[in-house]
């Protein structure tokens, strides 16, 4: 790439040695300790919210029970170390671990549905843990709480309130600068799309049940991590402290930071402790207050103060670059690379006898075919024929309930949609699964697939801002060959119909694929933008790969197929060249419903 | 455990049972037009408690308290669909994000919360009973000795569930929250009046709630902190239904309000807490509930 998009990581590095310089030099500076208690518990408190902040932010899952991980994690170190004499880093440790464990718990309901059962699973989990902490006297004490935790002081009463802020500090540095490089890697962009389009998402390789729970685990850890440095800092825990408010205060300070931005809960956590403090003397009314204070963030500043700041700064600053537009003519021209192809011809994608029914209909009914490396196979049939359903069980979104499928000779009937995806088969749908809240760029990188390992990743961040220049590269080649480069960082739904088909069909291209399922790719599209993607399916077949088309425009299909499958009623009523089965009078009568001569109908039972 | 403990626990948990269903039918009805729902239901079930209490105790009659507050919840209904929720589709992919309706409702039960202990005190209090002369007057019925109010709530609530089934497939209002529930654009162009059927499913979840705080009071005892507990339980009930089936929600319900009571009986500390951990085993073994189906869009 040019050097218009190098740029320098300093700022934002810099930020982080400020930041670090900061934390360093408060406790030295200000010596009051009240101040520096409510430094210590802005940090920690922080880095519970960015673990919401990614949860609800990016992967789009409501938790309504981080109090509850919270306090796993402050009564297993208060507990451990107070009980059993475990030393404080031992301590702290196993509570973070044990949140964390309670996460990958409650996670498997995340990994299992969506939405409203795990925002109201939370709700229950939090609702339990509080319960179990009031009333399990035995271990928790429960409102009289634990005794004798120790304080995390390093053995100095003097300077313990100094060194806890240290450690505090570098702890939250770490998860900041680890949450900032979610923000901004691919990471976001797969958790944009689970978020978005899980069907888009699983057919890009993506594993989501593993990233949904992963990141619950994540958020559940940074609870859990914040409640252990709440126990050592103030060396007593009871059970008032863990009711729902905790879990509501972390929401308000992630939603008034800003939902996503990489700044917020900091930012949302220092309001909110700030607004605590001020209304710390009118507690009869704190829940109105903080009702009203939720109220008050979503309905009049729904981007939080993070988009206060932005607005603020957009007035004073000149329109943003637009991004990769500027490096086109750096592109250069190469033919579409399939991924590493079978070096024998013969069919790379193989269906055997699939039958799909829902509830009693039959919607695909023993159809057999096979694609050849390289060749353009049609699967053509009237509306309610089964072709889509057929897709669906090929690309794995859906379990066909017999039969088999081979890609490239290994059997991947049982395969999940993401593992085939990764196998080499690509796909685009009939009504467009693109993530609008990603640029067509960062769309197509979904698609492409790293060559870095995350390690790896992190660290080419940390050097550069550019770091995935290489990346970004590839995804503007196939761009420019579609004629759309200088589209790359417009949003999907500010795109004419046509350029958002293209635009899906390029993130099948970017997957390198073995195998490319097209459904209805010329749909709704004029002829001339037909002709144009003709053009293209035919340089993508000519790379090697194989193609399953499904198109209602003949003559597209015509023009393009190399064979042809029909199917009517989720049966397969003919296959062969395009034109023998446009002769064919069962293809006739089931496209036009003619009435055939008896004499017709016998001939063609006896050609078949 | 006697014979008569176990129909005495078996009407306990059918009581509880009925209050359960009321209120998450109220999730259930918000749910199925709108795919949102108010997570403070259990806070106006608690208001609905109090306020009915407060009446009973002025010596309003029983019908007319019924009246008031009922009148009362539709408005405070139709006011958290106007104010809380709605305004929210402007903003769509802002703030909360799709989970906005979350944390607005949510915000407005704190308040409702908040409200109640300004007016009505921290402590839990004895509502009077709504049918006999005492809390504790015994029928005898299957040869055992049951509460009249236990048994009165549940004939009362299972009135109500029915006339609200009634309401939903026999009228024309009722099919119209259905074609809502399909597709608010195609409803609108059938000549349904979508804003004004979202506002009255948010007003009949209410009115649900407001009967289920009126029954409830007088057998259990009334608090501050009641409404968290029962949006819980009526989240877990309408899972167990699958949020798909208002049927499913009347038999997760009693089945609920009867595993609890059992479990009550036999662990006094943490019997409660049991049937909710079996409805989350039972959301990860089977995600869409007893009688939901999952969906997606793969087209």
């Amino acid at each position: 790439m040019s050097a218009s998009t190098q740029t320098s990581p300093w700022p934002r590095n810099g930020a982080y040695l400020a930041m670090a310089a900061a934390i360093f030099a408060f406790p030295l500076l200000v010596g009051n300790a009240f101040h520096i208690h409510i430094a210590q518990t802005l940090l920690y408190t922080t880095i519970a919210v960015i673990g919401l902040n990614m949860l609800l932010g990016l992967s789009g899952q409501m938790s309504l029970g981080q109090a509850g991980f919270y306090a796993i994690g402050a009564y297993a170190s208060a507990l451990l170390t107070a009980k059993l004499g475990w030393p404080i880093a031992a301590g702290m440790l196993a509570g973070a671990a044990l949140a964390g464990l309670a996460g990958c718990l409650v996670g498997l309901v995340a990994l299992r549905t969506r939405g409203l059962y795990l925002a109201m699973a939370t709700l229950a989990f939090g609702f339990m843990t509080e319960i179990a902490a009031q009333r399990w006297i035995d271990l928790t004490g429960g409102t009289m709480g634990v005794y004798g935790v120790p304080a995390l002081d390093f053995g100095s009463a003097k300077m313990g309130k100094t060194y806890f802020l240290w450690v505090v500090g570098s702890v939250y540095l770490a998860v900041q600068i680890a949450s900032d490089y979610v923000m901004s890697s691919r990471i976001r962009r797969k958790l944009l799309a689970l978020k978005e389009n899980e069907s888009a998402a699983r057919t890009t390789g993506i594993n989501v049940p593993l990233w949904r729970t992963t990141t619950f685990a994540v958020s559940s850890l940074a609870a859990g991590t914040a409640g252990v440095f709440f126990t050592h800092q103030n060396a007593y825990i009871n059970s008032d402290a863990f009711t729902l408010s905790l879990t509501l205060t972390m929401l308000i300070a992630t939603v008034i930071g800003g939902l996503g931005a990489s700044w917020g809960p900091l930012i949302g956590t220092l309001i909110t402790l700030m607004i605590a403090e001020l209304i710390a003397s009118l507690y009869d009314v704190s829940f109105l207050v903080n009702g009203l204070i939720l109220l008050g963030v979503l309905l009049l500043f729904p981007q939080g103060a993070i988009g206060l700041v932005y607005k603020l700064a957009a007035l004073f600053r000149a329109p943003q670059r637009t991004g990769s537009a500027a490096v086109v003519e750096a592109a250069a021209q190469r033919a579409f690379t399939p991924v590493a192809a079978p070096a024998a011809s013969g069919p790379t994608l193989v269906i055997e006898n699939v039958s799909k029914s829902y509830g009693g209909v039959v919607a695909v009914m023993k159809v057999s075919l096979s694609v050849d490396r390289g060749t353009v196979h049609a699967l053509i049939g009237p509306n309610g024929a089964g072709k889509s359903t057929l897709i669906n069980c090929v690309s794995g979104l859906y379990r066909a309930d017999s039969g088999r499928i081979r890609l490239a000779g290994k059997d991947v009937s049982t395969l999940p949609a993401h593992a085939r995806a990764r196998m080499g088969l690509a796909r685009t749908f009939q009504n467009l699964q693109l993530v609008n809240s990603l640029t067509v760029m960062e769309n197509l990188q979904l698609g492409l697939r790293s060559r870095r390992s995350i390690v790896g990743d992190f660290c080419a961040w940390l050097l550069s801002d550019a770091f995935e220049a290489e990346e970004r590269g590839r995804a503007l080649d196939i761009l420019q060959q579609l004629g759309m480069a200088h589209l790359a960082s417009a949003f999907p739904e500010d795109l004419p119909y046509g350029h958002r088909k293209l635009a899906e069909l390029a993130r099948a291209i970017a997957e390198e694929p073995s195998v490319m399922l097209l459904d209805e790719p010329v749909a709704g599209l004029n002829d001339r933008e037909a002709q144009d993607i003709a053009g293209l399916i035919r340089r993508i077949r000519d790379a090697g790969t194989s193609i399953l088309l499904v198109e209602h425009n003949m003559d597209f299909v015509m023009q393009l197929a190399d064979r042809v499958t029909v199917l009517d009623h989720g049966e397969r009523i003919a296959e062969g060249a395009p034109s023998e089965v446009q002769k064919d009078p069962r293809v006739v009568e089931a496209y036009l419903g003619a009435p055939l001569e008896p004499a017709t109908l016998a001939a063609a039972e006896t050609a078949s | 455990m006697s014979s008569a403990n176990v129909v005495q626990l078996l009407l306990s948990g059918l009581a509880m049972g009925a209050i359960y269903a009321l209120t998450a039918t109220g999730l259930f009805i918000a749910h199925l037009a709108t795919t949102r729902m108010n997570f403070g239901q259990g806070e106006f079930l608690m208001f609905a408690a109090y306020l009915s209490m407060a009446l009973l105790l002025a010596g309003v009659p029983v019908l007319l308290v019924a009246a008031a507050v009922i009148a009362a919840l539709a408005i405070m209904g139709w006011a958290l669909e106007r104010f809380a929720i709605r305004p929210l589709d402007r903003l769509r992919s802002l703030g909360g994000g799709q989970y906005s309706w979350v944390l607005t409702t949510m915000g407005v039960a704190l308040i409702v919360q908040n409200v109640v202990t300004l007016l009505w005190g921290k402590s839990s209090q004895y509502s009077p009973p709504l049918f006999s002369s005492n809390r504790q007057n015994v029928v005898q019925f299957l040869g055992v000795g049951v509460f009249v109010e236990e048994l009165l709530v549940i004939v009362v609530a299972l009135a109500v569930i029915l006339s609200f089934y009634a309401f939903l497939y026999r009228t024309r209002q009722g099919r119209a929250i259905y074609a809502v529930a399909f597709s608010p654009e195609t409803a609108s162009l059938l000549g349904i009046d979508v804003r004004r059927t979202v506002a009255l499913v948010f007003v009949m979840a209410s009115v649900l709630a407001a009967i289920s705080g009126v029954l409830v009071g007088p057998i259990v005892t009334v608090q501050p902190h009641m409404g968290l507990v029962f949006t819980v339980k009526a989240f877990a009930v309408a899972s167990l239904g699958g949020f798909a089936n208002p049927l499913g929600v009347l038999v997760g319900a009693i089945v609920f309000g009867v595993v609890e009571s059992f479990a009550n009986y036999l662990n006094s500390a943490f019997g409660d807490l049991y049937p909710l951990l079996l409805v989350m085993a039972l959301l990860v073994i089977k995600p869409s509930g007893l009688f939901g189906e999952a969906k997606a869009d793969v087209r």
